[in-house]
């Protein structure tokens, strides 16, 4: 089987499997592109020409007495003035770079060689792993300076106290190694590489060190910076290297002995540690994001938008909806996130549909098409900056758009209520159950402690829940995943909302679970008149719950239909798609039906169809400009201009 | 596909792991499992029945407490670094998750020459060569190896860790979930590939998943777990539509169909 055949998957089936094109820099250019960093490392190297060579840097001796000049300030001929015995103080400074920096380098030397395998051996070997820990609480426990003064004392040399420093700051270092590294011994990449049989240690090294790189970094430069100031401790108390020689500590406990006659002198000495300290941080970060940076691709955070700009008005929505008196009603939604540069890219583009009264609506559609964005824009709460660009989103009619942010919060909760993917993420793992239903009805209702106390235990029940009190008093990791999926429906329901959004209320769950999830809400449906928005992936999900479905590609809305027609005859292409892509109605052994590549990002979708790269069905005039959602049928509307094509033809071909 | 010899046989598998304050957890309890050469067997059940653990067995990335693994006439339930070294040739993985299963600071390429190195007899140019040879087999462009995980979508990562199974030429890969975190349309693509290596190359497949109807599209027989404990097996037609156990129907019946579809090609 070395010549192995090639199968070659029809061409359909593999275009547009072109990866995203970003274009990258080589590590050193990236880290020219930081200021800062380059700033410190700029500082440092200076430190390093200082520690070889003092003499290139100053023409004065560090050692010369100038009494005529004693506590001078800055001078012309001494830049940073003279200290009490008229030593240039700038000359002292440079001298006893050498020695600070020398203390850092083995302190930090020391700690990263035994810390790194320690915390790497710590997380990939249980047996180690007690042993490990165990040391490192008890050097933790090790009075630090009393080691140092016992270093120091039956040595007599800087360098062995800052071994020392090194081992007493290794524990923290070898917990952040320990735990990053244990998170990332749980992918699934590194038993891939287990089961080619790649050795444990080169496995901790070539698959797990440069993952925790960035933690690393951070806490060596953290550690150099303590070095630093513990050395300059130490000579401050006239430790370890004794006057004359020069010394940053020492310089500083000349500046104190002098502090009232001549306050300058500490400045210089007080500045270089501190810049030094600043500089070592800095570098540290800029490594840790240069190194990041050559793998991750470029994400904005924390912009926002500032330049103002119109989305592409994707044409008013002329399809006739549904109902008159709809309880949600959706219009020209658009909704936009900030970039990089401040301008807006449009996640959501001009989205309506309704939902009446009591009414079950899916959203469909794959990833990343704006589903949940569109869910939470309703709810108004949308993340990360993103705004509502344009449109309008009305309950019972009113506008919620023009709601203050105060009124639009008393909406939530209170007739909109939200359900998430993850259960577990929207319970407190530190309150029971019961307290979190009964802390939602109060915050709604304003019912009393008693009130609200009895109807959680109501609402425990109305979700199906066999024994409520017992639950009511469990802790969120007590129960089930499909419990818990309940139980933040009763906290939902605490407000007797009228609408409920179910953001893939049961992906999260198994199959059987699933079911029962999708049966409780069509029972609450059906007992409390609640209509439900099902965001979901899952047609199948939708079909056992909704009448109708919106369909949802790359920020639109692509078809809207009733669930049963949509299945039987999908009138625009990606619907078609997704139905036949589907492996519920393929004859094993043949090949699926498949929709060409995948759903582009935002910044790629074009002012015409969307879905034209992907479409089977695509001529010019798809790319010519925006495509209208229009009515092609009662209660039916499309976002294609070739309904008929699809009728006629199908886009299995 | 036809009757061949033998390639993994399972026998009496327990499995245990030491769970919370030194309780031992039964993971399996006594699983018999055969494959034979260029057999799909589809491995289904709910979250927390073993399937996985299964296939960390037959790995090597779960703990084998008594019975026997055989593949290919050897007994692998004990194999450690080198005689793995030498079965990753034959036994390869796919997982779950498209996001974790490739290392995010390294190349493709390096990522698919990896089992290659570890292998010690293939020269740098048959590298190169092997790498676009099964980046081609899976439908990504050559200059991908250039690039990094996060370049890539989830239904692309997911096909070059299929590639990197496919580095070696292996005779039996094991599933796990491959396709549970893609997107429908995404799926199918990847269930396509999968089918023509398996026709192609003649690959044995265990495929993992709890999405009875991906299985039964893919496999050629049905294994169902419950609780470490196999509850039902057949051909996957008749598990399918004929489920015995009663806990397979239940299976069955949850797993939320849709109902009405008409093909266009059948009408
Ligand atoms: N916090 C965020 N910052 C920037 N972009 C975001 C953010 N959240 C979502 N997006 C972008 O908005 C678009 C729509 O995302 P949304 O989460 O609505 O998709 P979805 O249809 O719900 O997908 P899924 O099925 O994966 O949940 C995507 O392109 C996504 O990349
Ligand atoms: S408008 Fe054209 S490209 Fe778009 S879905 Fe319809 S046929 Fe396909
Ligand atoms: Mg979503």
């Amino acid at each position: 089987m070395t010549s192995s055949p090639t199968p070659a998957p029809d061409s359909t089936t593999w275009i547009a499997t072109q990866p995203r094109n970003r274009r990258r820099r080589g590590p050193l250019a990236r880290f020219i592109r930081k200021p800062l960093g380059v700033a410190a490392a700029v500082l440092l190297l200076l430190g390093v020409v200082a520690s070889f060579a003092p003499s290139l840097l100053t023409s004065i001796d560090p050692q010369a007495a100038d009494f005529a000049n004693v506590l001078s300030g800055p001078t012309a001929a001494h830049w940073l003035g003279t200290d009490s015995l008229g030593r240039d103080i700038l000359s002292r400074i440079i001298y006893g770079t050498g020695p600070a920096l020398l203390g850092v380098l083995i302190a930090v030397g020391v700690a990263a060689l035994v810390a790194i395998p320690a915390g790497l051996a710590a997380a990939m070997f249980r047996p180690v792993d007690a042993v490990v820990t165990r040391l490192n609480d008890l050097v933790m426990s090790i009075p630090g300076i009393i080691v140092l003064l016992m270093v120091l004392a039956l040595s007599g040399s800087m360098n062995w106290a800052m071994v020392a420093v090194g081992l007493l700051t290794a524990p923290g270092l070898v917990r952040v190694v320990r735990s990053s590294a244990a998170t990332v011994t749980e992918e699934p990449y590194i038993a891939a590489a287990r089961v080619f049989g790649v050795g444990k240690w080169k496995i901790a090294f070539r698959h797990v060190l440069p993952r925790i790189a960035g933690p690393i970094l951070v806490n060596v430069s953290l550690i150099a910076a303590n070095a630093l100031v513990t050395a300059a401790g130490l000579n401050f108390l006239g430790l370890g290297l004794t006057p004359p020689t020069p010394s940053w500590g020492g310089l500083v406990a000349d500046g104190a002995a002098v502090m009232n006659q001549q306050p300058w002198t500490l400045v210089p000495s007080g500045g270089v540690i501190a810049i030094t300290v600043i500089a070592f941080v800095l570098l540290g970060d800029a490594i840790r994001d240069v190194t990041a940076e050559g793998w991750t691709a470029g994400r904005s955070k924390g912009a926002s938008i500032t330049r103002a700009t119109t989305v592409p008005a994707t044409s008013s929505d002329d399809a006739v909806i549904e109902s008159a008196d709809a309880l949600l009603r959706v219009r020209d939604l658009s909704i936009a996130f900030p970039d990089a540069d401040g301008s807006a890219r449009s996640v959501v583009q001009s989205v309506s549909f309704d939902i009446g009264a009591g009414e079950a609506v899916g959203i469909v559609g794959e990833s990343g098409c704006g589903k949940t964005i569109t869910g939470l824009g309703v709810l108004g709460m949308l993340p990360g900056g993103a705004r509502v660009v344009s449109g309008s989103i009305q309950l019972d009619g009113v506008e919620l758009l023009e709601l203050s942010p105060r009124e639009r919060a008393a909406v939530r909760g209170k007739t909109i209520a939200f359900v998430s993917q993850e259960p577990m993420t929207a319970l407190d793992p530190l309150f029971t159950v019961g307290y979190q239903i009964s802390q939602a009805v109060r915050v709604h209702t304003g019912a009393s402690r008693k009130r609200a106390a009895a109807r959680t235990l109501e609402l425990l029940e109305q979700v199906r829940i066999v024994d409520p009190k017992r639950v009511a008093r469990s802790y969120p990791h007590e129960i089930s995943g499909g419990m818990a999926q309940r139980v933040s429906i009763a906290i939902a329901l605490a407000g007797a909302p009228r609408l409920l959004i179910a953001d893939e209320p049961t992906t999260a769950l198994d199959v059987t679970v699933q079911a029962e999830i999708v049966a409780l809400l069509r029972t609450l449906q059906e007992e409390t008149g609640l209509a439900v928005m099902l965001i979901s992936h899952d047609l199948g999900v939708v079909s056992a719950l909704c009448e109708r479905a919106v369909v949802m590609y790359a920020g639109q809305a692509v078809e809207r239909a009733p669930v049963g027609e949509l299945m039987s005859t999908p009138l625009h292409p990606y619907s078609a798609g997704l139905l036949s892509a589907n492996p519920h109605f393929a004859t094993p052994g043949s090949r699926l039906q498949t929709i060409p590549g995948s759903v582009p990002p935002p910044d790629k979708w074009p002012v015409s169809c969307h879905f034209a790269d992907r479409c089977a069905l695509a001529t010019e005039a798809c790319r010519v400009g925006p495509i209208p959602l229009v009515a092609v049928a009662p209660g039916r509307a499309s976002r294609c201009v070739r309904v008929d094509a699809l009728q006629t033809e199908g886009v299995a071909r | 596909m036809t009757e061949t010899g033998l390639l993994l046989d399972v026998a009496d598998l327990v499995v245990r792991f030491r769970g919370r304050r030194g309780k031992q957890v039964t993971a399996l309890s006594g699983v018999d499992l055969t494959i034979r050469e260029g057999e799909t067997v589809g491995l289904v059940g709910e979250s927390g029945s073993g399937k996985s653990t299964l296939g960390n067995a037959v790995l090597g990335l779960a703990p084998v407490a008594s019975g026997t693994i055989t593949f290919a006439g050897e007994d692998i339930s004990h194999a450690r670094n080198r005689q793995r070294r030498r079965l990753s040739r034959d036994l390869q993985a796919v997982f779950q998750n498209p996001y974790g299963s490739l290392n995010p600071t390294r190349t493709i390429g390096s990522t698919l020459a990896e089992p290659m190195h570890e292998q010690g007899r293939f020269g740098r140019a048959e590298i190169q060569r092997r790498i676009r040879e099964v980046l081609d087999q899976v439908g990504m462009p050559a200059d991908s190896a250039q690039r990094y995980p996060s370049e890539f979508s989830g239904g692309q990562r997911q096909r070059i860790a299929i590639a990197r199974a496919l580095v070696l030429s292996p005779r039996l890969i094991i599933c796990d979930e491959p396709v549970s975190a893609l997107d429908l349309s995404i799926q199918a693509q990847v269930l396509n590939l999968l089918g023509d290596l398996k026709r192609e190359l003649g690959v044995s497949l265990l495929f993992i998943s709890h999405d009875l109807a991906v299985v039964r599209y893919i496999a050629d027989s049905i294994v169902v777990l419950k609780h470490g404990e196999i509850v039902e097996r057949g051909p996957a037609a008749q598990v399918y539509d004929n489920p015995q156990a009663e806990y397979t129907q239940r299976l069955l019946a949850a797993a939320p169909a849709p109902v009405t579809h008409v093909p266009f090609e059948s009408r």
